[in-house]
């Protein structure tokens, strides 16, 4: 009789354990809370990826395709895990879909319950939701999605255009410490693609380190030799309402000029990744550990990073903590063969 | 004192790492400093960085440097371009307060009577002399053209004539120039209890010892009232 497993979140990580543990002919239940798979990427209707700026649906609609057309897979849209419960070595789990209740026996559990963004309206120094030019990096994505990516305010093309690194990430007013590791290689490539939509339209980068970690430094080069995108360093200490429908970004250049008060066009803020209310809710159903930072913890994170406090029950994904799609989908993998190699030896 | 061929006086190293030390060793130093990523958000924040060549970043950077020079070179004028509006503090994203800082440094400079408090605070002597006298901080002949200028430009019309003005006033006033309130001579004696434990009278000699004989004087009489 073929494996049961459980994979909790359709985005990246969830779409690529999905598909290689039924490829191997286990029978694997799909939960995801959305209508649709995708995860972050299919919500925010991401376009042209980092590092190589290959349209999002290579990655993104390829993984949809492949996991929507798997008869091995059972895909519960619009659900959740309302029960769980261990059973010896297996999990009894109780699905709540718009079909009703159903209640199975797994032989392992996948979490891949992702972040969600930072809420830029937590800071209130960077007026997110009092100025409509203030966006920040996932509108800029969904605006680019749609194919307009004109002023917010008055829909006109912007003459200038900054980026505000690290915000939500890197600040402990907010409560998170750490980096979110894309938002710097997301703004780079998000400057890159406005100024090649608005030839004329300035781009500045406000950061306090430039994180474009590996190879994608070369989208940072690129961005300044090729695009001429003005990299300043000085964190952003608030936006104010500036003349002729601007905004004004006030801070110090603490290389260069010192104190500024620039007036900016559009405003796009680097929110970083969040656990989300999701982490503590899986924790708390699948008695799973929360790491300081609000996201799920490996048992150990260099040795077993996939695998959680409980036996049978794996993690991949940005639940684990801010991470690119291409380690989302390795991590995806990983985690399929640890609850592959689980669910084989509990038979 | 050792003094260099442009007659500046020579501030020896070991002085130097002294004030430091001072500074370190300060109860609120551990809290104040922590890690600092260079970020400028309290400098972007702070209201003189507008107008003066002054940031709380470099304080903050400074102090980290543990390093005496860096640090007494703050000592004469930076420290106190500083409004102590805690700005700073406020919005550190790591937790830092600059200002914090300042305010530990300014203590050592008035509790050592450096020159640069000195000068700071020679416009407060008036005020102090009030306080200690009458307990009040600010009476209308306290309104003299010469001094506080940024008070604007009437302060010479509004220097004239202060006891017509004072009568005109459209509600009770004492009728006198040199009082805005009376103040019991106990509570005057609370005040002076405090300011000894406080330590404000040794403040003040130290950094104004002419002042301080007056107020002293003034002290005796009233506690022995
Ligand atoms: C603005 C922005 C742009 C980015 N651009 C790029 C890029 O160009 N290239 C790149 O490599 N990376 C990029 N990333 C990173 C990328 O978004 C993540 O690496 C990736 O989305 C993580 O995949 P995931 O499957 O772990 O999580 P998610 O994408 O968050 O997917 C999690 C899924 O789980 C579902 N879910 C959550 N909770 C539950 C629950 N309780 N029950 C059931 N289902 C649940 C969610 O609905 C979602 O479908 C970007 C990130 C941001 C913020
Ligand atoms: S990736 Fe860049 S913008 Fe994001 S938190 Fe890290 S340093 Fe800040
Ligand atoms: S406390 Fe001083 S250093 Fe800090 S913001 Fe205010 S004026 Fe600037
Ligand atoms: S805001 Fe804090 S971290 Fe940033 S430069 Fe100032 S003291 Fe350093």
């Amino acid at each position: 009789m073929a494996e049961n497993i459980l994979v909790i979140g359709g985005g990246p990580a969830g779409m690529q354990s999905a598909t290689l543990l039924a490829d191997l002919g286990v029978n694997v239940s799909l939960v995801e809370r959305d209508s649709y798979l995708g995860g972050n990427p299919k919500k925010f209707k991401y376009k042209f990826l980092f590092p190589d700026m290959q349209p999002a649906d290579n990655v993104i609609g390829e993984l949809i395709r492949k996991t929507e057309t798997n008869s091995n897979i059972k895909i519960y849209y619009s659900s959740e895990v309302s029960d769980f419960k261990e059973n010896g070595k297996k999990f009894d789990v109780t699905i709540k879909s718009p079909n009703g209740n159903e209640t199975k026996t797994f032989d392992s559990v996948i979490v891949a319950t992702g972040f969600e963004h930072f809420d830029p309206a937590r800071d209130a120094k960077y007026s997110y939701q009092l100025f409509d030019d203030v966006i920040d990096i996932k509108d800029l994505e969904r605006m680019f999605g749609e194919g307009n990516v004109n002023r917010p305010s008055n829909g006109q093309p912007p003459k200038n255009v900054a980026f505000i690194l690290c915000v939500g990430s890197r600040d402990r007013h907010v409560g998170n410490q750490y980096c979110s590791r894309v938002c710097c290689t997301v703004s780079v490539k998000q400057a890159i693609e406005l100024r090649e939509h608005f030839p004329d339209c300035e781009v500045y980068i406000f950061y306090m380190d430039i994180r474009t970690y590996g190879f994608f430094e070369d989208l940072y080069w690129e961005a300044m030799e090729e695009h001429d995108v003005q990299i300043v360093k000085g964190r952003v200490a608030e936006i104010t309402s500036g003349p002729n429908n601007t905004v004004i970004c006030k801070g110090e250049d603490t290389l260069l000029r010192g104190p500024f008060e620039i007036p900016f066009d559009m405003v796009v803020l680097a929110s970083g990744m969040e656990g989300g209310p999701q982490s503590p809710e899986m924790a708390k159903k699948l008695g799973l550990e929360l790491d300081e930072h609000g996201f799920l913890k490996p048992q150990n994170v260099t040795l077993a990073p996939f695998k959680s406090n409980k036996k049978g029950v794996f993690l991949a994904g940005a639940c684990t903590g801010p991470k690119a799609i291409s380690d989302s989908i390795t991590e995806g993998g990983a985690a399929a063969m640890d609850a592959y190699v689980y669910a084989m030896k509990n038979k | 004192m050792e003094y260099d061929e442009n007659g500046v006086s020579i501030v020896p190293f070991e002085f130097k790492k002294e004030i430091f030390e001072e500074a370190r060793k300060d109860f609120r130093y551990e809290e104040y400093v922590r890690g600092c990523l260079n970020c400028g958000v309290c400098t972007g924040g702070c209201p003189p960085h507008r107008f003066f060549d002054f940031s709380p970043r470099i304080v903050l950077q400074n102090m980290k440097s543990k390093d005496p020079e860096l640090i007494w070179t703050m000592m004469d004028e930076y420290i106190w371009a500083c409004f102590q509006c805690f700005t700073c503090a406020m919005i550190c994203p790591f937790l830092n307060n600059p200002g914090g800082v300042i305010a530990i440094l300014r203590e050592i400079a008035v509790r050592r009577g450096f020159e640069s408090a000195k000068k700071v605070l020679k416009p407060y002597s008036r005020v102090l002399l009030k306080l200690t006298a009458y307990g009040n901080q600010l009476s209308p002949d306290m309104i003299q053209p010469d001094f506080f200028p940024d008070w604007g430009p009437h302060i010479g019309y509004a220097s004239t004539d202060l006891p017509t003005k004072r009568k005109a006033i459209p509600m009770p006033t004492l009728q006198v120039t040199n009082l805005a309130w009376d103040v019991a001579p106990e509570t005057m004696k609370e005040l002076y209890d405090i300011f000894d434990e406080a330590g404000v009278f040794k403040i003040i000699e130290s950094v104004d010892p002419s002042l301080y004989e007056i107020i002293q004087d003034i002290v005796d009489d009233v506690r022995s009232s």
